[in-house]
């Protein structure tokens, strides 16, 4: 913990860089070449639902009933108020409160 | 000034601090979830230079947040692999967001539009596609706006970073809820019927499935593109 930077977290950052650098260019550079059909871009939609899915469905099911009540919350509240930061801000209340009364 | 198309694409002075001033309001949110990275960042063992070149390198705040729950302190060949993957298939919407740009910023020197494809964030690009929209031509509001939310981002980053160190145990005061609570909201408005019903609900059921069977993060990678493909090849 003493160096500023760890020689294997610096490459696996290096890694997460190259990745996104391409995703920001490829799609820019590829439209010269290949015209996105209907059923690619429906697909490609379709695709950051899903991996919020995919992140959120296990997490909630492997966490406490904390994380689930937490999670409700978050989706009532935005429901109700549209704000990502108010939804965000009631769940960790709801989780926190939840926790320290159960423990 | 007979030429009835839009002013040509340009950059300037005038149209950087333009997006950048529209940007203003979101900043505050933005921070927020910079400082909660930084905070998940310190409890995984960064430093805040390893927090600021995640920040400022990566620059993409839900692939840097979810490949932190799986950050471990040695990275095999394979382990790199996965990372690569899992920040390809969150970053996929980046690859469409960047091939709606082509109209506008193709009209520029590819050694002005390929160096600012690496400002492309979500909110600055959906303030940026408005701009276009409404007949805006000056390449200059899309950089502004991707620049003042790059400093907000490096910047609270690290500040979560110093604070978060300090928290002795963020399960208490559920700090872990922070990232799957955003993603709840940010799911919220994106329903819009029976494409997403398919798409999601078989997201959710192989992701489940796959998190008991395969380890590390591929269940997020399975999940995703079939829920993706389900979604895509749904009827409506």
């Amino acid at each position: 913990m003493t160096s500023l930077v760890d020689p294997q977290t610096l490459l696996a950052i290096g890694v997460m860089a190259v990745t996104t650098l391409f995703n920001r260019t490829a799609g820019f550079f590829l439209m010269r070449l290949v015209p996105l059909t209907p059923r690619v871009r429906k697909v490609l939609d379709a695709l950051p639902g899903a991996v919020l899915v995919a992140i959120v469905a296990p997490t909630a099911v492997h966490g406490d009933k904390a994380m689930a009540a937490g999670l409700v919350t978050a989706f009532v509240v935005t429901k109700l108020t549209r704000s990502d930061f108010l939804a965000v801000l009631a769940a960790v209340a709801v989780a926190a409160g939840l926790r320290v009364f159960t423990l | 000034m007979t030429d009835p198309s839009p002013s040509p694409v340009h950059i300037s002075r005038a149209g950087i601090l333009h997006g950048a001033r529209v940007m203003i309001p979101l900043m505050p949110g933005l921070a927020v979830f910079g400082m909660a990275f930084g905070a998940a960042a310190a409890q995984k063992g960064f430093t805040a230079l390893e927090t600021a070149l995640s920040s400022g390198l990566v620059f993409a705040g839900l692939a840097q947040m979810v490949a932190l729950e799986g950050w471990s302190q040695t990275w095999t060949p394979a382990g790199l692999l996965a990372l690569a993957l899992l920040t390809f298939t969150i970053n996929m919407r980046h690859f469409l967001m960047a091939a709606s740009m082509r109209p506008w910023l193709g009209e520029l020197p590819g050694w002005q539009a390929y160096p600012s494809l690496f400002l492309l964030a979500d909110n600055n690009w959906a303030a940026a596609m408005r701009y276009r929209a409404k007949g805006g031509s000056d390449a200059g509001f899309y950089i502004g706006s991707g620049l003042i939310t790059w400093v907000f981002w490096v910047l609270s980053s690290v500040a979560g970073q110093v604070i978060g160190g300090g928290i002795p145990d963020p399960k208490r005061f559920a700090i872990d809820l922070v990232v799957p609570a955003f993603f709840v909201a940010m799911l919220v408005p994106n329903w819009k019927g029976r494409r997403e019903a398919v798409g999601w609900g078989v997201a959710a059921a192989v992701s489940v499935t796959a998190s008991y069977l395969v380890p590390g993060w591929w269940f997020i990678v399975i999940g995703a593109v079939t829920g993706a493909l389900a979604g895509g090849f749904a009827d409506d």
